[in-house]
């Protein structure tokens, strides 16, 4: 038998990229133990931050979990509309000599370092949506739980989600522009030939490729639940579980970065870092796979 | 009466002519075939009948299409899309939405129904007339892609019956049936041909033979000859006519 000698070369690569993925979820699991072990689940299920050198810790992260889902769920709920919208003016409605620059932009948008969003979002975003948007809602309508917090600093889990559906618009829209650019003419052409309007035609394209779309914004969600430094300059950073969109939260990459720097004082504060990761892993790794594979059965199943 | 008449039809792709002029007459409650090799621009003359070509960014249109005497570029163009139904060469029925829905569909937006109970009527009516009605009762709620081609097409064709239209395009219905489904359609043609104008594209002159009462042959964009069916395959007038029936080009 022949050997193929790059294709051995190949090999170790690829075991290399699978193995660091492994070893890292063991060392999230193994690093996680000591405080599964002091706490039990109560490390997910408390709202605490105990951090003591000498006397007794205790460390409960559902404050951040919470500030997490939240801000992505608000995130993704702004960027359903913008994005289907977007995508539609893409390939539908652009001037041909305007689609491609549109579509490098969106590109581009998408991979911008997030710290230019994260310090663009804490100093010029906040004040706006403080401005024109939480204030004359808490004004009027401060009897309705989501609005019912004072913003005195902006910072918030409204902020957080704002930025964050920014900027996962581009990514989003970026899938659903793809499928909806590849519906194949046949059902373009037969949905217009049914006497439908541009507006209706649309919606039955939209409807035949709602996996798509679903997917996008499972994948749009995994990216605003990981997204770490833009969030943690807006979202306010206070142990906090409050229905309001206006009060600040935290979420849990954003604990993680903020009290990792000392957090090798305490005996076992790393660990519940750790197990905060953990529970961002399995987030993501969830989310994320959900997404993967309705996107991929969706293009298997195309006719 | 004439359904379709064309005035000195032209059609652009970007600065590419491909119909370079086309006078036509379109007797209604007839079966109208156009045939001619591919690339001689059948779909794209059936296409601006119906201003389908408006989706096509690049084509542009000169000259006239007349439904009943009144030009179909001065009319609302989803009001033409429903006088003027179409079926195409792949079928292509909605496969996410039911059977149902694939018809109800078009009904619903076009206002013909005004509740549930007349869209079940034009459904069944519908389904009825294009022959799928006893196969399909009782599975109206199923995916349309689970049907086989052949009912496919035929859910094709009940959708653009159910609303009502005056003409019917086909364009190449059959190329990608079996034969035996293709019979089926065929069949279906002589049917529909009683109530409504039918204008049939084919590559095939075996195919426009049996289904066609006239037909015209369309080579390069030009309108080569037109004429009742049987004169036409009996005694062509013109040269390429004859060479394009005798299987000498194609």
């Amino acid at each position: 038998m022949k050997i193929d000698k790059f294709k051995l070369a190949l090999l170790p690569i690829t075991t290399v990229v699978f193995g660091i993925f492994l070893l890292m979820l063991i060392v999230y699991v193994s690093q996680s133990i000591p405080i599964f072990k002091k706490e039990g689940l109560a490390i997910y299920t408390t709202n605490v931050w105990k951090a003591s050198e000498t006397g007794e810790e205790f460390y409960g992260v559902l404050a951040a979990i919470y500030g997490s889902v939240y801000t992505s769920v608000i995130a993704v709920l702004i960027a359903l509309p913008l994005s289907i919208g977007f995508a539609v003016f893409v390939v539908d409605y652009a001037p041909k000599k305007l689609k491609e620059p549109l579509i490098v932009a969106t590109d581009v948008m998408a991979g911008l370092p997030t710290i230019l969003y994260g310090i663009w979002g804490a100093f010029v975003l906040v004040p706006l949506l403080k401005r024109f948007v939480m204030e004359p809602l808490y004004e009027h309508f401060s009897f309705i739980p989501l609005f019912s917090y004072p913003p005195i600093t902006g910072y918030s889990y409204l902020s957080a989600g704002v930025l964050l559906a920014i900027m996962v618009t581009p990514f989003a829209s970026a899938i659903i522009r793809e499928a909806y650019r590849m519906v194949p003419r046949v059902y373009r052409e037969g949905a217009y030939a049914l006497g439908l309007t541009r507006f209706e035609a649309t919606k039955v394209l939209l409807g035949y490729i709602k996996p798509a779309i679903l997917s996008g914004f499972l994948l749009a969600f995994g990216r605003a639940i990981g997204e770490t430094v833009a969030v943690s300059l807006v979202v306010g950073n206070t142990f906090n579980i409050n229905p309001s969109l206006f009060a600040p939260g935290y979420t849990i990459s954003s604990l993680i970065a903020n009290q990792f720097g000392n957090a090798f004082i305490y005996n076992y504060m790393p660990s519940a870092l750790f197990a905060a990761g953990l529970a961002l892993f399995v987030i993501g790794l969830v989310i994320n796979v959900a997404g993967l594979i309705m996107l991929r059965r969706w293009s298997h199943a195309k006719v | 009466m004439n359904a379709i008449e064309t005035e000195n039809l032209k059609v652009w792709y970007g600065d590419k002519l491909v119909i370079k002029g086309v006078n036509l007459e379109i007797p209604e409650k007839t079966v109208f075939a156009i045939m001619g090799p591919s690339g001689c621009g059948k779909s794209t003359l059936l296409r601006a009948f119906n201003r389908l070509l408006e989706l096509n960014e690049i084509a542009r249109v000169e000259g006239d299409v007349k439904l009943y005497g009144k030009s179909v570029y001065e009319m609302d163009e989803v009001v033409v899309r429903r006088k003027i139904g179409m079926v195409f060469q792949i079928p292509n029925p909605f496969p996410h939405m039911s059977i149902y829905d694939n018809i109800a569909l078009g009904v619903r937006y076009n206002k013909i129904a005004k509740n549930r109970k007349e869209i079940d009527k034009i459904v069944e009516w519908s389904l009825k007339k294009a022959a799928l009605w006893e196969e399909v009762k009782d599975r109206l709620k199923d995916k349309a892609s689970n049907l086989s081609g052949g009912q496919m097409q035929r859910l094709c064709i009940a959708r653009a019956l159910a609303l009502r239209p005056e003409v019917l395009l086909m364009d190449e219905p059959t190329a990608n049936l079996d034969p035996v489904s293709a019979k089926k359609i065929e069949e279906l043609i002589f049917e529909l041909k009683k109530e409504l104008t039918i204008v049939i594209v084919t590559h095939s002159p075996a195919q426009a033979a049996r289904v066609s009462d006239y037909v015209a042959f369309l080579y390069l964009g030009e309108l080569v000859e037109v004429g009742k069916t049987e004169e036409i395959f009996e005694k062509p007038k013109n040269e390429l006519t004859e060479k394009y029936l005798t299987g000498r080009m194609g």
